[in-house]
């Protein structure tokens, strides 16, 4: 059963994700065809970033684009998407520690400082946190 | 007269933009425990002309992050950045084989970015260390020989959006946060928090293992000096010794890193923290030699050391 759940919110995070920006979702998606356990989808472990990029929440993403803006304080239109990376939104190190403190305060979790090192986009951020959060359940 | 000799300047590179990329004047190397500081203000780097001779010297790597950057503004401080870097480096080091353009990169195994050396029988140069920071005001970059560098800079007037003491207490040490805490005047604590800010960033990139390498909360900086047991009543002394240290690993070996702390170009702390390899039984720190020059490249250098441009707040002796 939880394969079978988990098989459908990730397909619909990849599609979501196709409309935001093809190009970079292009690896993702021909990563996750070539893999053999893809039609049951059982997200194993064994390779963590692509368990972890099938994993976000559109709301999530979208909670953690609204974060973002507000640390950078970007404008309501300002285009800010998944593949955003915060460094080309115009975060420095301190705009991104405050991001994930934000982060943490938003959704009662704690980033170890190894996890938020490997976070630079807003997708990578949604995808850690709903680990987290899933964890934490 | 000044602004009429930029202007020809100006009027000489755009000429000679078609026909071949403009010299640029060698620099002597730092000695060891020297650091030589470069900075640019973004502002002051209006040429269209400019710009894309800056754009012609970086890797196409380098170009696309730079237009990935979001807005005018931003790509240009990019841009500046890497040019920075690569007209500073090539002048320490002009042969006929080195050009900005030449220069190669790469990143050390953590991410830090190095030079990549390439050395030929005839030429031997010492390891040269840089390291950049900038805010959207100011882009720097240190340059040392020997000895890893680190440097942050940051807005005097920088402000969080969370409070200080909250921030402090998630990622900064139990001493540091007390150090905070203590400070009642709210401008002087933020003032003290942005300080702490760029020491603890200049340290961190100076070790070249990234955030998750020495995580804020396992090392403390402070200030040493004078014998008061509260640093505040030496805060403003330049005699003032900066110091680390770790939890983790004995004193005596983090007596290895010093650290300078300075105002720049009136509206920056800009911390620089590099190794010392050279002290000397009981003796923590030597004097480092530091040289600052406002710059933009191509056209216009100025050394701004022992000026207004550059005030030590707190250092080494």
């Amino acid at each position: 059963m939880a394969s079978v759940t988990a098989s459908s919110v990730s397909i619909s995070s990849l599609s979501c994700s196709l409309k935001q920006n093809q190009v970079f979702n292009l690896k993702k998606v021909s990563f996750s065809v070539s893999r053999k356990s893809f039609p049951s989808l059982r997200l194993q472990p064994a390779h963590r970033r692509f368990h972890v990029a099938c994993a976000a929440k559109p709301e999530t993403v979208e909670k953690v684009c609204e974060i973002v803006r507000k640390q950078l304080a970007l404008p309501a239109d300002s285009a800010v998407t998944g593949e955003s990376t915060f460094l080309s939104l115009g975060a420095d190190s301190l705009d991104t520690v405050e991001i994930v403190m934000g982060l943490e305060e938003e959704f009662g979790i704690s980033v170890e400082e190894e996890s938020a090192q490997s976070i630079t986009t807003v997708q990578e951020a949604a995808d850690m946190i709903d680990k987290l959060v899933e964890k934490k359940a | 007269m000044r602004g009429s000799y930029l202007r020809m300047k100006l009027h000489c590179l755009d000429r000679k933009f078609f026909h071949s990329s403009p010299s640029l004047a060698p620099i002597q190397l730092p000695s060891p425990m020297e650091t030589h500081l470069w900075y640019v203000i973004p502002s002051e780097v209006k040429s269209k002309a400019l710009l894309n001779q800056f754009l012609d010297i970086l890797s196409p790597c380098e170009k696309e992050n730079v237009f990935q950057m979001r807005g005018e503004e931003p790509r240009k401080r990019a841009l500046l950045a890497r040019a920075l870097v690569r007209t500073t480096i090539a002048r320490y080091q002009i042969n006929s084989q080195v050009s900005p353009r030449s220069l190669r990169f790469r990143k050390n195994i953590h991410g830090k970015p190095e030079l990549e050396w390439q050395f030929s029988d005839h030429w031997l140069s010492p390891p040269l260390h840089f390291n950049i920071s900038h805010t959207s005001s100011l882009v720097a970059c240190g340059v040392t020989v020997n000895s890893q560098i680190g440097i942050d800079v940051e807005e005097k007037n920088r402000t969080i959006k969370h409070n200080i003491l909250s921030f402090a207490r998630r990622y900064f040490s139990k001493d540091e946060v007390q150090f905070l805490a203590d400070i009642l005047d709210p401008e002087i604590q933020r003032q003290e928090f942005v300080k702490l800010w760029t020491l603890k960033e200049a340290y961190v990139k100076a070790l070249g293992k990234g955030f998750s390498g020495a995580p804020f909360k396992t090392f403390t900086i402070r200030y040493n000096g004078g014998g008061g047991v509260n640093p505040l009543e030496n805060l403003n002394c330049e005699a003032q010794e900066i110091v680390v240290d770790t939890s983790d690993e004995p004193i005596e070996l983090t007596n290895n890193w010093q650290f300078e702390l300075l105002e720049l170009a009136g509206s920056h702390y800009a911390a620089i923290c590099m190794e010392n390899n050279f002290s000397s039984e009981g003796k923590r720190t030597v004097p480092v030699k530091l040289t600052v020059w406002k710059t933009i490249p191509f056209l216009e250098e100025e050394c701004v050391s022992g000026t207004d441009a550059v005030k030590t707040i707190s250092g080494s002796k």
